[in-house]
């Protein structure tokens, strides 16, 4: 549905040159982002999430990490080889980022004045009088008490969720169409967790931003994203609307993540069903699927041939990639059947069935 | 509360001075990271701690292991009391009280092998011969389900959750009573943080043992616990059956707590009603008068700001059986 998209990215490939050789970070990732929707992304560590993001607004760490193929556009304008001026008018007004730590991406020997008049003068031609006034009502917006203040202080004077309203404040300046969050709330405590993702839903709504929302936190997800995509080892291996895949999933790493996390109304003192054994390694060329060593649902087709992201239900009508009609695809030749869901593992009747 | 208390702690008071001054220091103020904590463990029990940043949960299971010395208060294990414990008696029972910490990077030493890292307990306290102690090293990589020949390797050889493992075989060396675990499976992706968890209560199951499980994540407390009690700026604020206190928590702390926490299901998600707590918690150099809670607390607003919340700091008192609460109106919530 590339007609209403607003971003799209299209076989993303990112590899990081190492001293022991090539990581391959990012294998192929394809995804489209709407117009006002939030997309979540869930993995665990190295899976690719945030490195797929650096790619998008062109900050992986240079010389080290290079996008190596495939294409991201936004409003129909590829980023991938613009220069580095252009890209940086895009970052800010276009696309902006919020990351994990507001400490580290906060100057803190500047005040939280200088830092945001700094933002919105160096994309908008205004006076300083008129940005400081827009700092003032940006920090007003994110909940800041005494806006006016408060713009006197260093980044050091305000506690961890009040920073990361800050950055929320400057990420949301340039009334930017693409807001990148990741794990924005992950060092935070869940009281001022929920405080912060109540503050982002609402403004994001208000203002109509469409939101990538990185976390390893499947239950932020669940409240905050219209649609998920699950990655694995640099690769997107089953995404669909929210409701569909905590529903129905079908890939056996999404069904692991969901069984291997104690739930707050689950019961007590009963067995989680982790996954066995650690994600591959990626100075490794991947073949085959890249989740086959820890897969119960393996078959001897899984070690040779990788799996693409197709339609759960096989159809062979249009694949929509976004918005709330967005079809279910997983990546996965033996996808979990539903009755298997629950229990986290092929049920032995499952497997006879299976060759 | 079934079985004899292992560990009876009462009225625990951790304080750290805030000190000014380069040439003549003083101190200027002090914060009161724990502030009159009382709780018991019994025998095979799992309590697991919770609240949030900076609450003193750390703080407790630090004077309990006597990292820190108490300023007031008791710490009873098996008859002993660890609070004032020196020399030969605090070496003995520290043999009693192991630790397991949160990073499984910092807490293993990088130029030892894994085999000296387990041996190293037994060496300091002389437990068995030689050839014992290696068929000790042998038999604790078993144990927490790692391949004995690991022995020979060195950590960095390792992935996050097999450190874990090793981190949890060293708290088992010397066949301890209490283990006190600070945060262990919240470095670790959920995946892994799931075989960690089952470790633990495996390792209960088998041994006997009794924990003290600190947490900031009420999901894994609540999974692993028998008991949970809930910090707040230093003080236990309720204390209840895991599952009573997720399913009727009666403290207004614990309630907005507990609505918080996500939970990865859209559907109740979406039902859910949340109680969004207003500002920060305050300093425990500073704690607000009366009620440590009454600055944030949603449900003095709804009673019209009571006087008493400010006055009188309320005392933990039981509710129902096993379920303790410290607030004015355990009633009204």
């Amino acid at each position: 549905m590339s007609e209403q998209s607003l971003l799209e990215v299209r076989d993303l490939v990112v590899r990081f040159r190492t001293h022991d050789g090539a990581v391959h970070a990012v294998n192929g990732v394809s995804f489209d982002l709407a117009k006002g929707e939030t997309l979540g992304v869930a993995g665990e560590s190295g899976c690719g999430k945030s490195v797929t993001n650096l790619a998008i607004v062109g900050l992986l760490p240079k010389p080290a990490g290079r996008v190596e193929g495939g294409s991201v556009k936004l409003e129909g304008r590829e980023l991938t080889t613009l220069k580095e001026e252009e890209l940086r008018q895009v970052r800010g007004s276009e696309i902006a980022m919020i990351f994990q730590d507001p400490m580290t991406s906060l100057n803190p020997v500047l005040r939280i004045e200088e830092q945001l008049i700094e933002t919105i003068q160096a994309h908008r031609e205004v006076t300083k009088e008129t940005a400081r006034a827009r700092a003032i009502d940006l920090l007003a917006a994110v909940g800041v008490a005494n806006p006016e203040s408060r713009l006197r202080s260093y980044p050091h004077e305000f506690s961890g969720g009040m920073r990361q309203r800050v950055m929320i404040a400057m990420a949301l300046a340039l009334e930017p169409r693409v807001l990148i969050a990741d794990e924005p709330t992950t060092a935070l405590d869940v009281t001022i967790q929920a405080q912060v993702l109540d503050l982002l839903r609402r403004l994001t709504e208000e203002r109509g931003t469409a939101t990538i929302l990185v976390t390893h936190d499947l239950g932020v997800l669940a409240g905050m994203a219209d649609r998920i995509n699950v990655m694995y080892a640099g690769a997107v291996i089953e995404s669909g609307t929210t409701d569909d895949l905590f529903a129905n999933p079908r890939h056996p790493y999404t069904v692991g993540l969901l069984r291997s996390i104690p739930r707050l109304d689950g019961e007590t003192g009963g067995k989680l069903v982790p996954i066995e054994g650690r994600p591959p390694d990626l100075l490794e060329t991947p073949t085959g699927c890249s989740f086959y060593a820890r897969c119960a649902w393996r078959t001897d087709r899984c070690a040779t041939e990788t799996p693409v992201l197709a339609p759960i239900d096989g159809g062979t009508g249009a694949i929509v990639t976004s918005g709330p009609t967005a079809t279910h695809v997983a990546a996965c030749f033996n996808p979990v059947a539903p009755e298997e869901v629950a229990e986290g593992r092929p049920l032995p009747r499952a497997e006879g069935v299976r060759r | 509360m079934s079985g004899q208390p292992l560990l009876t702690v009462k009225e625990l008071a951790v304080r750290f001075p805030i000190r000014e001054g380069l040439v003549r220091e003083r101190t200027v103020a002090e914060v009161r990271a724990v502030d009159g904590v009382s709780f018991e463990v019994a025998k095979g029990e799992i309590l697991g701690l919770v609240g949030e940043s900076g609450c003193g949960k750390s703080t407790v299971a630090r004077a309990i292991t006597r990292v820190v010395k108490p300023n007031a208060g008791t710490i009873d294990f098996d008859g002993h009391d660890l609070a004032t414990a020196e020399g030969r008696e605090l070496h003995d029972l520290r043999r009693r009280v192991q630790m397991i910490f949160q990073d499984p990077y910092a807490s293993l030493n990088p130029r030892m092998t894994v085999g000296a890292i387990l041996r190293e307990p037994a060496d300091i306290y002389n437990v068995g011969s030689g050839a014992e102690r290696s068929a000790r090293v042998t038999e604790l990589l078993e144990l927490v389900g790692l391949d004995p020949r690991f022995a020979e390797r060195y950590p960095h050889e390792f992935s996050g959750g097999q450190r874990q493992r090793i981190g949890v075989a060293r708290a088992l060396a010397l066949n301890p009573d209490l283990v006190v675990a600070d945060e262990p499976v919240s470095a670790l992706d959920v995946s892994v943080q799931a075989q960690i968890l089952n470790l633990l209560g495996e390792l209960r199951q088998r041994l006997g043992l009794a924990y003290l499980f600190i947490a900031h994540d009420l999901s894994v407390v609540r999974h692993i616990s028998d008991r949970t009690a809930v910090m707040y700026l230093g003080k236990i604020v309720e204390v209840a059956p895991s599952a009573e206190l997720n399913s009727a928590p009666v403290h207004p702390y614990s309630i907005a707590l507990l609505s918080a926490v996500p939970i990865p299901d859209p559907a109740i998600e979406k039902r859910r009603k949340r109680i969004i707590l207003k500002g920060d918690v305050p300093s425990p150099s500073n704690p607000p008068s009366g009620c440590a809670f009454q600055t944030r607390c949603w449900l003095k607003e709804k009673l019209g700001n009571p006087e008493r919340c400010t006055t009188e700091a309320p005392q933990l008192s039981e509710v129902s059986s096993g379920h303790q609460v410290a607030c004015h109106f355990p009633d009204k919530a």
